[in-house]
């Protein structure tokens, strides 16, 4: 079973006392329509990179617009050839304009083709850099981000919102620009064929703003809904997949079933109402166009009626209305597609302006070539404000090597290996190494200094090597491998298959827990720290093989502060100071003869351990 | 894609209906120009006000009439792809909850999150679309077609040779552009893997300070996702304005040639616009229906990889029993000469010729080094896996036979692994029993450990946990893990290392209190403490695959060196 086991969720990362963030509200009122313009301004500054060559972009389509606003109108001169009063056509003229249409249809033919090769490479580049930006917000974001937000939600940003509004930029920005000049170019060429006309086709205007407006107004909430929803859903799927042993050891799928039902019918919905509205503008806009028409063919009979105006006129300026039209048209679906690009895009920088971890100080120093002294004063600690998990604990390792935290679950002892790689800051108090408060190194060389093994332990889909390579990117196979034999991984290794060039499967689930603990652990040898903390290290290493981890370990922390967190009191009893934590605070502290000898909580807990024993003795 | 007969059946009525006012829609999207070319040619060449009128009036009335096909057609749509799409992850979730644990192994959990996700999204798009253009399309060109070989035959011969060629630009277009896509798709898959796995290992990337060579690994997955999409983009930025093109010179051609033809007096005017007015149409269409190819590869590609999970069978035969053979299960357990690996792995066997029996009533203690097979030998209890070969017994009854969930019913198991969901506390506990009262919740707590502590929080059973119970610590968390398993008051309880996380106090206290409430069922509990299995009634000792002891403390200690390695290792000499 362990096998399957490990397909469980890694999600639950390491043991850590009462975490932030991790009661969110549920069930949130409905989203309200945010920030449009500021998050396109946020965007912008993504586009603005890409200046140069959008202007060239804007310079194609003011080109390609010019061409296709002439057409129209040299197409009613050609017509108007054609259909000479005099019953004579000139084919001359006629084979002019004809050529002036191919050499235009040929340049707007090169040039889009151009545009489409410059726009991929702009919304490509906006949206890889987007992408990045995400990935290296999550580099500095700080754990409790992780430990309060569901993974499937954060993917869920990086693919499917990113991609939506990638999408968008590359079939709306052209689009739109194009949009924008073939109006305003139609009208005036409209205006200079037939003022009276132009006011004919502009009446329907009002209606066309009018109906986007009330259609988008709706659709944006509901865009924005569903892709909530859909963040929603895929944390569902995430949780339930991931941790598919335990549903199916309490038979629950019919229960897993049916709140995957209900999601699922929530985003349907919503869905149905963003689908249904946003078709409702196509068709409208339809409706609307050929009222218009039918003013201007009206208007404009009545005016060749009068001989006020020649059919080719009228024929281009029906040509120019269309193209008027249209792109109001286009204008009402993209902001339509908009909407659903700039709600994932809203997503997207949501993630973005989290809180990051506190930046070095200017003055930060490098941690090198560290002692180990390491001292806590009066530290306090709470992952929520409210609740202390940590009280005014103090502690100066004073040149010991080894010390060991005890006590009961819960008590902190996670917590203050927390505090030291600042994964959190202190509340109160401070943590000092070799004289110097941590927050005053770069966190980059503080980390450096420590090698940290999880209780919970994390391996990458990659070769055995490549896993342990981790600890230090620089080493050589050959240092690998002494690593692994130091860690006792070795042996098992090498009887795989293929050795260190094995491939562990996603979470590394083709090994044992405890092969992972080992080869964890040998990735930490490998970075070689000044200051080693094991986590519940070998929790599930099989106590022979602990043993002879910890020659190896014994070896290891010679010339090295380490702390040890454990539970087999056979594991700790070596260490130099045995630290028993209780209820946040420090309630015993000493070698382990001399906490024997003060018959506290620590021997109380060495004689449980034992008791069994007696019993059976 | 067999798979999809099922939708079919259920929607094609009101796909059908959206396809026919989908017809009303194009239909009048056809009958437009011919209009607008009538009010021109006739009405304002003829100086023929009513005729405009008129004919302006049923222009509006077709248009209109259109516009309400549209938009029943787009209500329609909507809800059948919504819910086709709704139902079709519906299923797929039902089909992979379903799924044997070896099978979902060898899918690969993320793989399957993205087809529930990812995949079904876009068949849901494609259908969505299907009812939108995918059949207006082939009818406006049609139409266009007809349209416009009725106005003018002659004519008719610049669109025999312009569609052709645009055809053939499609399909080229295809058949460059679908490789590419699924390099496309596949780097995708990439950049998300990457995050996935950065987002799990998130506590150990900051504990190595290995935030470069992330970005690294990150930037490589990313610009070679860019590079191939943007590729593709190039690739096939050619057909588009080449398609425009093409149709465009047809344009030109009936301006020269209706000229002609005009000249002749062949022709009238009006039909020149109209007949360009077609072109335009079928150009439109035509990209269209490209677009409508392009869709559908894409699409093609999920529906395969849905179908792939859709196609696993069962693999897990069962007999037809009455029910009540599960009713009287006591507990007893035996393993006859099993054999068991892991399918998809040809290593060696996990398990090897193991012969055990557990009866009711008994504490049965499993140790072993890491990697021994303890897990893998509890998890063919409740059929998480079938053995290669070998019975594995429950109550004289072949496992392999009986129906997975109505023999877990019957067993609690803690894994090794604590997972809680999100929920509340108490939510989270009645997993074991739904219709457990607060009462019986509390007592198991009390077993468990952990009633002091949910007690002391300010909401009490009711705590909310995030996503896999974030907020609590290891040890709270097997607590919870154990109080769970504990309310279903099973015939068989299997504890799989559920308390390494706790300290000795903790565990003993729980050790005593299970000791009164497991007093008539088979408890097994695999540990690597020592003092976690020493008082068991018969320990086994494992050790690659193999029992290499059997028996009480007492006879281990004297027989089994293994055994006396690991007390040694733990206890030390002078507790003997």
């Amino acid at each position: 079973m362990s096998k399957a086991n490990k397909q469980e969720n890694k999600n639950t990362k390491a043991a850590m006392g009462m975490r932030s963030g991790g009661r969110r509200p549920r069930g949130m009122p409905v989203v309200k329509p945010k920030n449009f313009k500021g998050t396109m301004m946020k965007l912008w500054k993504y586009f603005s990179r890409e200046k140069k060559l959008l202007l060239l972009l804007l310079l194609f389509v003011v080109i390609t617009a010019g061409i296709g606003l002439s057409v129209p109108y040299l197409i009613g001169r050609a017509i108007d050839t054609i259909s000479n009063e005099s019953g004579i056509i000139d084919f001359n003229i006629l084979g002019i304009i004809v050529v002036v249409i191919l050499v235009g249809y040929l340049t707007t033919a090169i040039i889009t083709f151009f545009q489409g090769w410059i726009m991929a490479g702009i919304s490509q580049r906006i949206v890889k850099s987007l992408r990045t930006a995400l990935f290296d917000k999550l580099q500095v974001l700080p754990i409790s981000y992780f430990d309060s937000h569901a993974h499937g939600e954060t993917m869920s940003r990086l693919a499917n919102d990113i991609e939506n509004v990638s999408t968008t930029i590359s079939q709306s920005t052209i689009q739109l620009m194009s949009s924008g000049i073939t109006i305003i170019g139609s009208f005036i060429m409209m205006l200079i064929l037939s003022p009276l006309l132009t006011f004919a086709s502009i009446i329907t205007i009002p209606l066309v703003l009018l109906v986007t407006k009330v259609i988008t107004k709706r659709t944006k909430v509901f865009f924005k809904e569903q892709q909530r929803k859909l963040g929603k859903l895929n944390g569902h799927i995430e949780e339930t997949i991931s941790g598919i042993l335990v549903v199916k050891a309490f038979n629950r799928e019919e229960e897993i079933i049916k709140e995957f039902d209900d999601v699922n019918k929530e985003l349907r919905n919503v869905g149905i109402n963003a689908q249904v509205w946003s078709g409702f503008i196509m068709p409208l806009m339809n409706v609307i166009k050929n009222i218009g028409f039918t003013a201007v063919a009206g208007v404009g009979g009545v005016l060749a009626v009068r001989d006020l105006i020649t059919i080719g006129v009228i024929a281009s300026f029906i040509s120019y209305s269309k193209q008027f039209v249209r792109p109001l048209n286009d204008f009402a679906s993209i902001f339509n597609t908009l909407q659903s690009a700039v709600a994932g895009a809203e997503r997207v920088f949501e993630v973005l302006e989290e809180a990051e971890e506190p930046k070095d100080l200017p003055k930060a120093k490098d941690l090198k070539k560290c002692n180990g002294h390491v001292r806590f004063e009066n530290v306090s600690f709470g992952y929520q404000s409210d609740i202390p998990v940590l009280r005014d604990i103090s502690f100066d390792t004073n040149g010991k090597n080894s010390i060991a935290l005890v006590g009961p679950t819960g008590a902190g002892k996670t917590t203050i290996v927390n505090l030291l790689a600042r994964f959190y800051d202190v509340t109160k108090g401070r943590i000092m190494i070799d004289g110097l408060d941590i927050r005053e190194y770069t966190r980059d060389s503080l980390r450096k200094t420590f090698g940290i093994v999880l209780q919970d332990t994390y391996l990458f889909a990659d070769t055995i090597k490549e896993n342990i390579r981790y600890g230090r990117l620089d080493a050589s196979d050959e240092e690998i491998k002494e690593a692994a034999i130091m860690a006792n991984a070795h042996s098992f290794i090498k009887h795989m298959s293929d050795g260190y060039e094995t491939k562990l499967s996603e979470r590394g689930s083709n090994l044992s827990e405890g092969q992972r603990q080992l080869i964890a652990i040998a990735r930490a040898i490998l970075s070689n720290p000044s200051i080693l903390i094991l986590d519940e290290a070998t929790s599930n290493v099989d106590t022979r093989t602990e043993l002879h981890i910890q020659e190896a370990m014994l070896k290891l922390m010679e010339d090295r502060t380490s702390f040890i967190i454990a539970h087999r009191l056979s594991t700790i009893r070596n260490a130099d100071v045995i630290m028993v934590i209780d209820n946040g605070g420090i309630v015993e502290s000493g070698d382990h003869e001399s906490l024997i000898n003060q018959r506290g909580i620590y021997y109380e807990m060495y004689n449980n351990q034992f008791e069994n024993t007696r019993k059976v003795i | 894609m067999e798979y999809m007969n099922k939708y079919i059946k259920r929607y094609w009525k009101p796909f059908i209906t959206a396809i026919f006012f989908l017809t009303i829609e194009a239909v009048s999207d056809l009958l437009q120009p011919t209009i607008m070319a009538k009010i021109v040619d006739v009405g304002v060449v003829n100086r023929d006000m009513e005729y405009v009128l008129h004919m302006g009036m049923i222009m509006l009335l077709v248009t209109a009439f259109g516009a309400v096909g549209a938009i029943t057609r787009n209500i329609v749509s909507s809800n059948v792809s919504q819910k086709f799409g709704s139902e079709l992850r519906s299923d797929l979730f039902r089909k992979i909850q379903t799924l044997s644990l070896d099978k979902i192994n060898q899918f690969e959990t993320a793989s399957l999150i993205t087809r529930l996700t990812n995949d079904v999204t876009q068949v849901q798009n494609f259908a969505h679309r299907m009812m939108r253009i995918f059949v207006k399309a082939p009818i406006l060109c049609v139409g266009g077609l007809i349209m416009a070989t009725i106005l003018s035959p002659k004519m008719a011969i610049v669109l025999a040779i312009v569609v052709p060629i645009v055809a053939l630009l499609i399909a080229l277009n295809m058949k460059v552009g679908y490789p590419y896509y699924k390099k496309v798709q596949k780097s995708l898959d990439k950049v998300n893997g990457v995050l996935r796995e950065y987002l799990e290992g998130i506590r150990v990337v900051k504990a190595f300070n290995r935030f470069f060579f992330e970005t690294n690994r990150f930037e490589n997955a990313n610009q070679d996702y860019t590079d191939i999409s943007m590729k593709a983009l190039r690739l096939t930025a050619i057909f588009s304005p080449a398609i425009t093109f093409v149709v465009n010179l047809g344009i030109i051609a009936v301006l020269w040639f209706g000229g002609i033809s005009v000249d002749n007096g062949n022709l009238e005017v009006g039909k020149i616009i109209a007949f360009i007015n077609y072109m335009t149409q079928i150009l439109f269409s035509l990209m269209m229906i490209s677009m409508v190819f392009n869709m559908f590869v894409r699409a093609r590609a999920s529906v395969e990889r849905i179908g792939e999970v859709f196609k696993q069978k069962n693999d897990m035969v069962e007999k037809e029993f009455d029910c009540n053979i599960y009713k009287d299960i006591k507990g007893q357990v035996d393993f006859e000469e099993v054999y068991f690996s892991y399918k998809g792995y040809s290593s060696e066997p996990i398990l090897k010729n193991i012969n055990l029996s557990f009866l009711p009533g008994e504490t049965i203690g499993i140790i072993g080094p890491t990697g021994s097979g303890k897990s893998s030998l509890v998890s063919l209890i409740p059929r998480f896996h079938d053995t290669s070969s070998g019975v594995v017994r429950v109550d004289d009854l072949d496992v392999k036979e009986l129906n997975p969930k109505q023999l877990r019913e019957k067993i609690a198991i803690v894994p090794q692994e604590t997972k809680l969901f999100t929920g509340t506390i108490l939510e989270n506990i009645r997993w074991g029993n739904k219709n457990a009262t607060l009462e019986e919740v509390e007592s198991v707590a009390k077993i468990a450990q952990v009633h002091d502590f949910i007690s002391s929080m300010t909401s009490g059973y009711n705590t909310v946990l995030g996503q896999g119970g974030v907020n609590l610590s290891g040890g709270q968390k097997q607590r919870v893990s154990i109080a769970r398993a504990l309310i279903k008051r099973p015939e068989i309880l299997i504890l799989d290392d559920s308390t390494s996380a706790l300290d000795i106090t903790t565990e003993t206290k729980i050790r005593n209190d299970l000791k009164e409430y497991s007093k008539n069922l088979t408890c097994i509990t695999i540990a690597q403490r020592i003092t976690s299995v020493m008082g068991c009634d018969k320990v086994v000792v494992l050790e690659d695959g193999e029992v290499v002891g059997l028996g009480t403390h007492d006879k281990l200690i004297e027989e089994c060196d293994i055994y006396k390695d690991i007390y040694h290792s733990q206890i030390g000499k002078e507790a003997m």
